[in-house]
């Protein structure tokens, strides 16, 4: 229980520190830290529909990390949840876009199944680079991000481009107001009912289930495990896949949620943002739903930012950064020289 | 006159005394042994010495200056090196660049590849390495790459030398071999300090003998001449009973092999890896209740045997049947099923997870057998794992707590718990005492009599002979992954000696 | 031809540098993941130090600076705070990113691109087709060539080498790893800071938010794909650079044919084929993201 609470501490302290010096920083450039922390606060939780638009962002980010988190327990590095999130949107799109007119009852499970098999795809090749050849995931991961970010805009200005829009952004057409689950503000409650189910199902994977245990011995130690006659490719795979599919859930829960279509450059730093949670929460999937809430603000207030309060909401990336540099700080640095423990 | 002299040295990691008020002076010019079980503190004692640990107290006197404590640079200035255990040698380097890099001599900054072999050339003839310049460590036998460590620690005029185990992983013969070295350099005027812990090596090559027994010293500078090996021994250990020459009698089981085989390997043969040469038509028969000893020196093979019995490493031809069963291309988890169990080499590594706890670490086998996406219940999980801890008497507070805050033989009991349940009909347990002391290892030798008493096929490797003559009903000798001999007790040290080095040119 | 190789050359060299910048930082035993940061600091402090002073030789302290201090701050995270560097790489990834985008924004008020007054010093007209390299081009091979023999035929470079391959041989012999690799981190750092000034100053004479584009982290994997390796790693880097040459003129030569999009995604699948392709000839020794022992 003292070690949980450590851990817990050491993480509250380190992203303490790292708020700390981004105050410094906006100070220096010019920006009142004050101000810029009030700004930010008021974004995320007091200015009128603050709360909304916080839940709106953080149950998207809460799936994506959840889906960052299984891999990352598994030993993985799967830092494409950006890609990935963007390939559901786009496989959701083209669904929701072939099935207009159907039936919502049959069309939206099957966009959101899609959505889900997108993701899943886009993770699956890099797991399989690395399950088959030992291709280092780190690189692949994030040039899928890349070609990702790429693949959306082809998307939205080519076969999906909405004829009437100016043109000016990749703007697909819209999908079907019959299709939609929720309104722009992003929360609904079946939006919000999904996003439980799938919480309390991946908290039953990774903390009941023989792959949760198994997955988080091989990422700690994945020699152990084949000695135990378990397939390294089987929990990798299955990692890749778990972890694609949510992040592609969140895309098509996007998509025919608030998002209503398809935009080049949507939600840039979702990605980054939800590994950034995975990692505060301890990889923790209760833990999680938590600092999603947080993060969701830090994302309401990144629009807020700089069209009410006049700041630049390279602001709030700085303070993702800021923490993602320290988090996984594991030691207070020491400035007396200690008898070095034996290799 | 004393080469080297420590005074009240005190070690400390956390809440562990490593070493308590160390104070002992070699003398100049002689051979001192240092010696002590597994976690005496050794190799602690001889880290302070060359500086890479730094004590948190206590005083370090080389020659007749005092010599800053926890820094290399300072003991090796003042002439102290340090040839470890496991060869602290890049293995990409070549033999040169070996040389060079540990050398503190001034020379010109930059150097083509041809000065450079020049610039060692002589040092290695001087010195009988047999090996090239040009050659690459990762490419030399064992023994090749202890002789180029020992070269680079005489690199800068060394005077005082510490060996750490050196002999851990050498054949009888290669040991005489390195005596001989040790006893030109000590003539030369050479301070050589050489822990060891068999008696038998102490006797053979020390003038002094000085003993460490759980961080504290015990005996200081006993003249090793008349020693009587009964005596020494009793000075490790503490008290008398078991010791390490294997005073103790052993029971072996019947001669005549049992009806039922619980291994039978029939003309194995696999690729070779850089793990280590590939196995060459072995056959190997393993009855129930029977233990077989694997004797080689390390990287003949046993590796390459282990994999290929754990299906890690696929038979390129012959046949493998365990408790009847033909498993020569079945996967490890039904080996498993079949009672396959593994006390792998790297106990670290390959056995546990050092970061997870320890009821995950326990109950791994259980987990991998069957369904991945099956529900389980942690709880029940746990206080399984906490009842078998405690039936393997493991020494520990909960069973979430992480495998690392476990000493050496507790972990090991861990993975013996693990591994050996009732189900198991052929166990392989690979160095299942290195680094252990000698209750743990007691404990661990008695586990596998127990379980040869169940009738299970039990296969021990070591490269440490006493032991192996101890436990074993039947010792095979590999030799580059050729079974090269098989003996019956009682054994014949030199003719199985003989037998581990008669493949080497 | 010789207009394609020095058009070729010109792009390269910014990821060159950085390359040879991660290169150094891997031999000594870190991953750099926060390349991609160091680059667009370095390019974006060099066009605000041109801009300001009207000097080249300030505008390139300015970025050495800048650059040298990030791979300080990224060493005490992870020597002495004991962080992940695959995270934290990417923590000074995203520092340099979105501090670059505040710092012209505070700077220049809302501006999303900076134009520098001056450029790097080039060859001129007397180099025929090379007129436009700039002086950082033509140091660079000699830059390669200096690593190469740091690294391969002196003390310095094989206790460099020790510190990344086996740390406790280096501790042995009295080399102090993490000093070490503070000083590869750095000198890989002032490495970085050349590229990205090449990047801004040295065709383009401008700085834009988010302008590396993910260079940084294709020289991350130049760096496995040229085997750690000072000619390697330019090579490699040299290779993404000529896919991506490629590209562009394919898209021209046959007239828009396929999506601008694709065309841009080239590199990036470059990339991945180079990775992929290394980890295939060199078996899989440590992928990146398994920690070495330290």
């Amino acid at each position: 229980m003292t070690s949980r609470l450590l851990t817990v501490g050491r993480a509250l302290a380190f992203v303490a520190i790292a708020l700390l010096g981004c105050a410094i920083v906006f100070q220096l450039a010019g920006y009142p830290s004050a101000g810029m922390f009030g700004a930010i606060v008021a974004g995320a939780f007091i200015a009128p529909h603050a709360i909304v638009h916080t839940l709106r962002w953080a149950m998207p980010l809460f799936i994506t990390a959840v889906g960052v988190l299984v891999a990352f327990r598994c030993g993985y590095f799967n830092i494409g949840a950006q890609g990935q999130f963007y390939f559901g949107a786009i496989a959701a799109a083209f669904v929701a876009d072939a099935f207009g007119g159907g039936p919502p009852v049959f069309v939206i499970p099957l966009a959101i199944a899609a959505g889900v098999a997108g993701g899943a795809l886009w993770a699956l090749w890099p797991g399989f680079l690395r399950v088959r050849f030992g291709t280092d995931e780190v690189i692949t991961t994030l040039m899928g991000n890349f070609i990702a970010a790429l693949a959306l805009l082809y998307v939205a200005s080519g076969p999906l481009k909405d004829a009437s829009g100016s043109g000016e952004v990749a703007a697909a057409r819209p999908v079907a107001a019959a299709l939609r689950i929720a309104t722009s503000s992003g929360v609904s409650f079946t939006l919000v009912a999904i996003v439980v189910v799938i919480g309390v199902l991946m908290w039953l994977v990774v903390d009941r289930t023989a792959f949760g245990v198994l997955g988080s011995l091989a990422g700690r130690n994945p020699v152990m495990v084949v000695w135990q006659g378990a397939r390294s490719s089987r929990i990798g795979l299955a990692a890749f896949l778990f972890s694609g599919g949510l992040a592609g859930l969140a895309g098509a829960l996007e998509l025919l949620g608030p998002s209503g279509r398809l935009l080049g450059g949507f939600a840039p730093t979702l990605g980054f943002s939800a590994i950034l949670i995975a990692l505060v929460a301890g990889l923790s999937v209760p833990a999680t739903a938590v600092v999603s809430i947080f993060f969701g603000g830090l994302a309401a207030a990144s629009l807020y930012l700089p069209v009410i309060a006049g700041y630049p909401a390279a602001a709030i990336d700085i303070i993702n950064a800021a923490i993602t540099l320290l988090i996984t700080a594991r030691a207070w640095p020491s400035f007396t020289r200690r008898s070095r423990a034996a290799a | 006159m004393t080469a080297l002299a420590c005074e009240g040295v005190t070690v400390t990691y956390g809440d562990v005394v490593a070493l308590r008020d160390v104070s002992v002076g070699f003398d100049r010019a002689r051979i001192h042994a240092v010696v002590g079980q597994n976690g005496a503190g050794k190799t602690t004692f001889a880290r302070v010495c060359a500086g890479i640990v730094r004590p948190s107290g206590g005083r370090l006197t080389i020659g007749d200056e005092a010599v800053p404590v926890g820094s290399v640079r300072a003991s090796r200035r003042s002439g102290v090196e340090l040839v470890h255990q496991s060869f602290a040698l890049p293995p990409s380097f070549t033999v040169a660049e070996a040389l060079e890099f540990g050398s503190i001599e001034r020379t010109a900054p930059v150097y083509s590849r041809r000065a450079l072999e020049r610039r060692w050339a002589d040092h290695l003839a001087s010195l009988d390495v047999p090996a090239r310049l040009g050659d690459r460590i990762r490419d030399l036998p064992v023994e090749t790459q202890q002789a180029v460590e020992i070269a680079r620690a005489l690199v800068s005029d060394a005077r005082v030398l510490i060996l750490d185990e050196p002999t851990a992983v050498l054949a009888p013969p290669a040991i005489e071999r390195l005596f001989a070295r040790l006893r030109r350099l000590q003539q030369s005027g050479v301070t050589v300090l050489v822990i060891l812990h068999k008696i038998r090596e102490v006797l053979a090559v020390a003038e002094t003998v000085t003993v460490l027994r759980a961080g504290s010293l015990v005996e200081r500078l006993l003249p090793a001449a008349g020693m009587r090996p009964a005596d020494l021994a009793h000075a490790i250990v503490g008290t008398t009973g078991a010791t390490d020459d294997g005073v103790t009698p052993s029971i072996h089981a019947a001669a005549e092999s049992t009806a039922r085989a619980a291994l039978e390997l029939a003309g194995a043969s696999t690729r070779a890896t850089p793990e280590g040469p590939a196995l060459a038509d072995v056959t190997l028969r393993v009855g129930c209740g029977e233990i077989v000893g694997i004797a080689g020196v390390e990287g003949n093979g046993q590796r390459t045997l282990v994999n290929a019995l754990a299906a890690l490493a696929p038979l390129e031809s012959g046949r493998m049947t365990l408790a009847g069963k033909d498993v020569t291309r079945a996967p490890l988890l039904d080996r498993r099923a079949r009672g396959l169990r593994i006390i792998p080499f790297e106990r670290n590594v390959e056995g546990l997870s050092l970061g997870s706890a320890l009821w995950q670490n326990w109950s791994a086998r259980l987990l991998v057998a069957g369904r991945m996406l099956r529900l389980i219940d942690p709880q029940r999980l746990r206080s399984a794992s906490r009842n078998a801890l405690e039936r393997w008497s493991v020494r520990f507070a909960s069973v979430d707590q992480p495998a690392s805050t476990l000493s050496g033989g507790n972990a090991q009991k861990v993975i013996l718990a693990r591994e050996i349940d009732d189900d198991a009909t052929l166990i392989v347990a690979a160095q299942p005492t290195r680094g252990l002391d000698i209750a743990a290892m007691a404990f661990v030798w008695q586990a596998l009599r127990d379980a040869r008493a169940r009738d299970c096929g039990v296969i021990v490797i070591s490269s440490d002979l006493d032991e192996l003559f101890d436990i074993s009903d039947r010792i095979v000798v590999l030799v580059s992954g050729r079974v090269a001999g098989e003996f019956r007790a009682p054994y014949d040290l030199r003719a199985i000696g003989a037998t581990m080095t008669a493949a080497h040119a | 031809m010789i207009a394609a190789l020095a058009a070729i050359l010109q792009s390269a060299t910014p990821l060159i540098y950085v390359a040879l910048g991660g290169m150094i930082a891997a031999r000594a035993g870190i991953w750099n993941l926060g390349l991609e940061g160091l680059m667009i600091a370095g390019a974006c402090a060099s066009v605000v130090g041109v801009t300001q002073s009207g000097s080249i030789a300030v505008g390139l302290a300015v970025a050495v600076v800048v650059c040298a201090l990030g791979s300080a701050l990224l060493w005490f995270v992870i020597e002495k705070l004991r962080a992940n560097p695959v995270i934290a790489g990417l923590g000074l990834s995203g520092l340099g990113l979105g501090g670059t985008d505040l710092a012209v924004q505070a700077i220049y008020g809302n501006e999303a691109s900076v134009h520098a007054p001056l450029a790097l010093p080039r060859l001129g007209p007397a180099a025929g087709d090379f007129a436009g390299c700039s002086m950082l081009v033509v140091a660079m091979p000699f830059v390669v060539a200096f690593l190469w023999v740091l690294l391969r035929r002196t003390r310095f470079g094989l206790r460099l080498s020790a510190c990344g391959e086996h740390p406790f041989a280096a501790r042995s012999v009295g080399v102090d790893p993490a000093r070490m690799r503070l000083i590869a981190l750095v000198i890989g750092g002032v490495l970085c800071a050349l590229g990205g000034a090449e990047l801004a100053l040295g065709r383009l004479q401008i700085f834009s938010v988010g302008m590396t584009a993910g260079r940084g982290y294709m020289a991350f994997a130049a760096v496995s794909f040229g085997a750690m390796n000072p000619i390697g790693s330019a090579l490699a880097a040299a290779f993404f650079a000529v896919v991506e040459y490629l590209g562009i003129k394919g898209q021209l030569a046959f007239g828009n044919a396929a999506p601008p999009e694709l065309i841009l995604s080239l590199p990036y699948l470059a990339t991945v084929l180079g990775v992929w392709l290394s980890s295939r000839i060199r078996g899989s020794a440590a992928t990146i993201s398994e920690l070495r022992e330290y």
